[in-house]
């Protein structure tokens, strides 16, 4: 018989809670921040290490035999205790040896309060809706985990919180009145229960995967940038881990444990793959605490109510093994595995993902062997079929050999500038004026392929070479909003990370004809704005004109002119006050008003001065103009 | 049939055999499931549009780098997989031996199909839209088609003598399809090379109307072939049908007398040969009232018919000169590109798809998710061919974003949230049906009965 009523599973929501941020925040976190504050490293810090892990490992699988607290509370009570004592501990000023000492407590104190907890939930969290109170509490102790202050204190202030948390444990976990004499009625029906070796494995090398993400993230300022640096990132964090926790509840009660198990493994692989680049952090930080909370629900939830009914000590033995060789070992292989190789090799997530979906795979080919078969025979035909023709391949020429312009337009392609941007010059149009000259369509013909595109999101770029400077190629590519205003183009910074960026520009400022600087000169001379477009310049405001596309080069404190200062060869002139390089000085208001907007419109070729040539002339008027007001002013 | 009159074998579980005869639902699922990672894809596109900056979660899965994994999502994966289960119905490849074989080739497409978007992703492309193969995935995907081909072929000559090929003239029509099935796969892999680009329509920068004539014509001839197969000649209707293959094939000559050169949509020749497939605007109909439809198509059929009368003259009114010179390059053409994907071609497809899976073809039944489906699609092409217009006048309406432009974007964003969920009832309709019941074999009779019952259409 369980005991109901007066706790309704609280007590068992806030101690899974409590484990979680002892063991996170502290044990695996804090604990390390202590030991580099006492200076501990390399051996000496690998000698703690294993002391908490033997500890560990220990407890977890003595547990069952111990001859003392025969009670799950009494025994409860005690490990929180020495998790707690050992907490305190490392306030002191410790040496090696007491060091080793109190992570050996440490692992004792974890192991039996582990064990103890998951082989005996139902004695704090009830039998009614277990799952999603397991959930709750395991979502609650990460998100706890990752709430700023907590997460940025003091190894000091970390194991404060983690005593306190572990004395406040002590009292939830006061024993209870009535004993259940077995749990084997607590298990929740599930869809085939796997084998015990079998999820052995599975929580293993999700153990050996999260520890791996862990400790690369950790360890890398790129990866820990793009991923829990910063209150917004850890609140994120927390609120993932938050959710995911609950919908690993609602997994494991509708598809149960190994559907559950699966996602989780999905989720830390990807991550695993998305890790092995600093540009896709941000995509991992979603799925790394999304997996971890996923499997560590099943973690906690599994000896209770998701294995199939067995004994006490039994149940109390495999929940050791699981911690024992899951969670202790499994966790020091992913952490040796990322101090060694500062990654998780693909090869490595390929063979883990074979292995842990052996079942599936098992069972699609036992009945789908025809299509196995097939997939597998095309699949390496394919490979064959592509070594044999990949010299005539052209675009697979290797990088080194190709001039700067060939691997940018290789970036081009790459990145799918093709999709927002065209590369043609329609004659008798707008085009003509904005971005002309009109090109040859046999020359045209001869690129391969050639890059017409069919959507214009941004200008077309066939002659871009001649209207835009390298170094504002090169300050839009990184930071388009920087000098373009509210520019929808994404940010390229990530390619200036390796050559590609600066084969982008060299590709791009190759863009241009030998007719293009006479046909530009053309265009300037010839341009008038309509009397209706000055007229309508009246009714813009000029001033936010300004604001929005001049300011960022033109105003004393200019985003692109501050950031990009030692890059100019020369400041571009605060329009406000500076003398204007390319203007006569002896001009009427009319006619440097004129120049004014000439310039705005089609810049100044061959320096940095772009050209706004997508603006309507009103627009240009109206910029002009508050140019000439401002001028007057100073 | 309707659900409520076979209620008493709906709910049998899907025993072995039945896992043979569901193939064709398989590949309803496949082509389903693209289309849904698609739309997916595309509201990612739109709110990169308006938030530019959120780009950056993805790190360099940057918006280029996502459009081809869209557009070839749609194309070879929602547009092809139907095709895919007409040509597995035609040629008998959903039953019997064949049929563990045409699973396989469903999956092999499928996984040709997400080797290719994690190529794009990663970067690799050809640099030719819609025809980005390159690397392995550019001889992956042909031989996947391939093994396509040998499963048809191997059907087709294990049925060579069944009832359904009994005279000549079906055995030499499905022989000969064979035989230019058997291009395709070359056909992409050259098409896919660099060196090869189409004609050039020096004024816009897009294709000629000889082009645009042509790529029609195979769209006719696709309607054309459609309904043989799946279903049969009805009593009325047959003048229409002569009366459309001649004008086929006299467009046909037509194409060929246009030749394929640069030629300007400026040149009449161009705008009123193109001119000349509004004949096709009541024909198609006419030719389609030619035939027995299962009462379950009724909604999409309307709706091809609708979407094709609408799709012929505005496409060859945007080829006009003036129009195509104010909107080329604009959101007008991705508007009228949606028309004929998201409003035409799919109708068509769950068309298709209806009289594929027969009985089971109500999982398109859902009302709303037809009236979310196609009410977005009319509503996106509007708004696409109204931004279009503006920024035909004034190129800056889509380079600096303004409240009218997001406006616009905005509820693009939600007409495609819309059509996404439409499009997620049809797969989760579908996917519970394979779950929960035996989707039937047109080896049974229930498609002869369903075409009986139809016979009043």
């Amino acid at each position: 018989m369980l005991h109901k009523g007066r706790f309704d599973g609280w007590r068992g929501v806030a101690l899974v809670a409590i484990t979680y941020v002892y063991f996170l925040i502290f044990a695996q976190f804090g604990f390390l921040k202590r030991l580099q504050e006492l200076g501990l490293e390399g051996t000496h810090l690998k000698a703690v290490m294993g002391a908490m892990a033997a500890g560990g490992i220990l407890a977890s699988l003595l547990a069952p035999f111990l001859p003392f607290l025969k009670s799950s509370g009494r025994r409860l009570q005690a490990a929180l205790f020495g998790a707690g004592a050992a907490a305190a501990l490392t306030l002191l000023r410790l040496n090696s040896a007491s060091c080793i000492a109190v992570s050996f407590l440490i692992g004792i104190s974890l192991g039996l309060l582990t064990v103890t907890l998951v082989a005996n939930l139902p004695l704090w969290i009830g039998v009614k809706q277990p799952l999603l109170k397991v959930g709750l509490g395991t979502g609650i102790g990460y998100f706890l985990c990752n709430y700023p202050p907590l997460f940025t204190a003091t190894p000091a202030a970390i194991a404060i919180t983690a005593a306190s948390a572990a004395l406040l444990g002590i009292l939830f976990a006061n024993p209870v009145a009535v004993t259940p004499s077995t749990h084997s009625n607590t298990a929740i029906r599930q869809r085939g229960a796997p084998a015990f070796a079998l999820v052995l494995v599975w929580f293993t090398a999700l153990v050996w995967f999260d520890s791996a993400a862990f400790f690369i993230i950790q360890n890398s300022p790129a990866l820990k940038a793009g991923t829990w640096e910063g209150t917004g990132h850890l609140w994120r964090t927390g609120g993932i881990h938050l959710a995911a926790a609950i919908a690993s509840a609602g997994l494991l009660r509708w598809r149960g444990l190994p559907a559950t198990l699966s996602i989780a493994f999905a989720s830390l692989a990807g991550a695993c793959l998305l890790l092995l680049h600093p540009a896709h952090a941000g995509a991992a930080a979603f799925l790394y605490p999304a997996g971890v909370s996923l499997y560590s629900v099943a973690l906690v939830a599994y000896p209770s109510f998701l294995m199939p009914g067995f004994a006490d000590r039994e149940r109390v033995r495999r929940a050791g093994w699981i911690y024992a060789v899951a969670g202790w070992i499994g966790s020091a292989m992913g952490i040796g595995m990322a101090q060694n190789l500062h990654r998780v090799p693909p090869a490595f997530i390929a063979a883990a993902a074979t292995l842990f979906f052996l079942p599936w795979i098992w069972w699609a080919v036992h009945h789908f062997r025809r299509e196995a078969v097939a997939i597998v025979a095309v699949v390496a035909i394919s490979f064959g079929i592509q070594h044999v023709l990949s010299p005539k391949d052209a675009s697979r020429k290797p990088v080194n050999r190709v001039t700067a312009v060939q691997a940018g337009r290789r970036v081009y392609i790459s990145e799918g500038c093709i999709n927002c941007h065209s590369q043609y010059v329609r004659p008798h149009s707008p085009d003509v004026q904005m971005w002309g000259p009109v090109g040859d369509l046999e020359a045209i013909r001869r690129e391969k392929p050639p890059l017409i595109g069919n959507r214009r999101q941004g200008p077309d770029l066939s002659e871009v070479g001649s209207r835009r400077s390298p170094l504002w190629l090169r300050i839009h590519l990184m930071d388009p909003r920087a000098v373009s205003y509210e520019s929808v183009m994404p940010n390229y910074s990530y390619l200036f990370k390796s050559g590609r960026g600066d084969a982008l520009v060299a590709y791009l400022g190759s863009l241009k004809s030998p007719q293009s600087g006479q046909h530009l000169r053309g265009v300037m001379n010839n341009w008038q704005p309509s009397a209706a477009s000055i007229a309508g310049a009246d009714r813009l405001d000029g001033s936010k004109l300004f604001k929005e596309h001049c300011a960022t080069c033109h105003e004393a404190g200019g985003e692109a002119r501050t950031r990009w200062a030692a890059s100019f060869t020369r400041l571009p002139p605060n329009l406000a006050t500076d003398h204007l390089l390319y203007i006569p000085t002896n001009e009427g208001s009319a006619q440097l008003r004129a120049r004014i907007a000439t310039i705005i419109k089609f810049g100044l070729p061959g320096t940095n001065m772009p050209g706004h040539e997508y603006l309507p002339d009103a627009q240009i008027e109206a910029i002009a103009k508050w140019v000439v007001a401002m001028r007057g002013k100073s | 049939m309707s659900r409520a009159s076979h209620d008493h074998d709906a709910v049998r579980p899907i025993q072995p055999e039945a896992r043979e005869t569901s193939v064709l639902a398989a590949a309803a699922w496949h082509s389903l499931a693209w289309l849904v990672v698609a739309n997916v894809i595309g509201v990612w596109l739109a709110l990169l549009l308006l938030y530019p900056a959120a780009g950056s979660w993805l790190g360099e899965w940057s918006y280029g780098r996502w459009m081809p994994v869209h557009l070839n999502f749609q194309l070879y994966g929602w547009i092809s997989l139907p095709l895919v289960a007409w040509l597995l119905k035609v040629y008998q490849a959903e039953r019997g031996f064949a049929a563990h074989w045409s699973r396989g080739a469903l999956w092999l497409w499928s996984l040709a199909l997400t080797v290719g978007a994690y190529s794009w992703l990663n970067g690799h492309s050809s640099g030719k839209l819609f025809l980005d193969w390159t690397g392995y995935s550019r001889v992956f995907f042909p031989a996947s088609i391939f093994f396509l081909w040998l499963v048809l072929a191997g059907a087709f000559l294990q049925h060579f003598r069944s009832p359904e090929n009994a005279s000549a003239a079906i055995r030499g029509a499905k022989l000969l399809g064979l035989a230019l099935l058997a291009l395709v796969p070359v056909a992409i892999y050259m098409a896919a090379d660099p060196s090869i680009y189409p004609p050039v329509n020096p004024d816009s920068g897009g294709p000629t109307g000889a082009s645009q004539l042509e790529s029609v014509l195979v769209i006719v001839l696709i309607l054309f072939l459609l309904p043989y197969g799946i279903t049969r000649r009805g009593p009325r209707g047959k003048q229409w049908i002569t009366a459309a293959w001649i004008l086929f094939v006299l467009e046909c000559l037509l194409c060929l007398g246009l030749g394929r050169r640069d030629v300007s949509h400026h040149r009449p020749t161009q705008f009123i040969s193109l001119g000349s497939l509004l004949v096709w605007v009541p024909l198609i109909p006419a030719y389609y009232s030619g035939f027995c439809w299962h009462r379950n198509t009724r909604q999409w059929r309307i709706a091809v018919l609708a979407w094709w009368a609408l799709l012929i003259p505005t496409g060859w009114c945007l080829f006009l000169p003036g129009v195509l010179d104010h909107l080329k390059f604009t959101d007008g053409l991705v508007g009228h590109s949606l028309m004929a994907m998201a409003g035409f071609v799919t109708s068509l497809l769950i068309l298709l798809l209806v009289v594929l899976l027969g009985d089971d073809g109500d999982v398109f039944d859902s009302r709303w998710a037809f009236f979310a489906w196609q009410s977005a699609t009319f509503a996106y092409v509007v708004i696409m061919l109204l931004a279009g217009w503006i920024e035909g006048n004034d190129p800056t309406f889509t380079m600096v974003p303004s409240a009218m432009r997001n406006a616009i974007y905005g509820l693009r964003l939600v007409l495609g949230v819309a059509m996404t969920a439409a499009s997620c009832n049809w797969l989760l309709r579908l996917t519970m049906r394979m779950r929960t019941t035996t989707i039937r074999s047109h080896r049974s009779s229930s498609t002869t009965r369903s075409l009986r019952e139809a016979a009043s259409v």
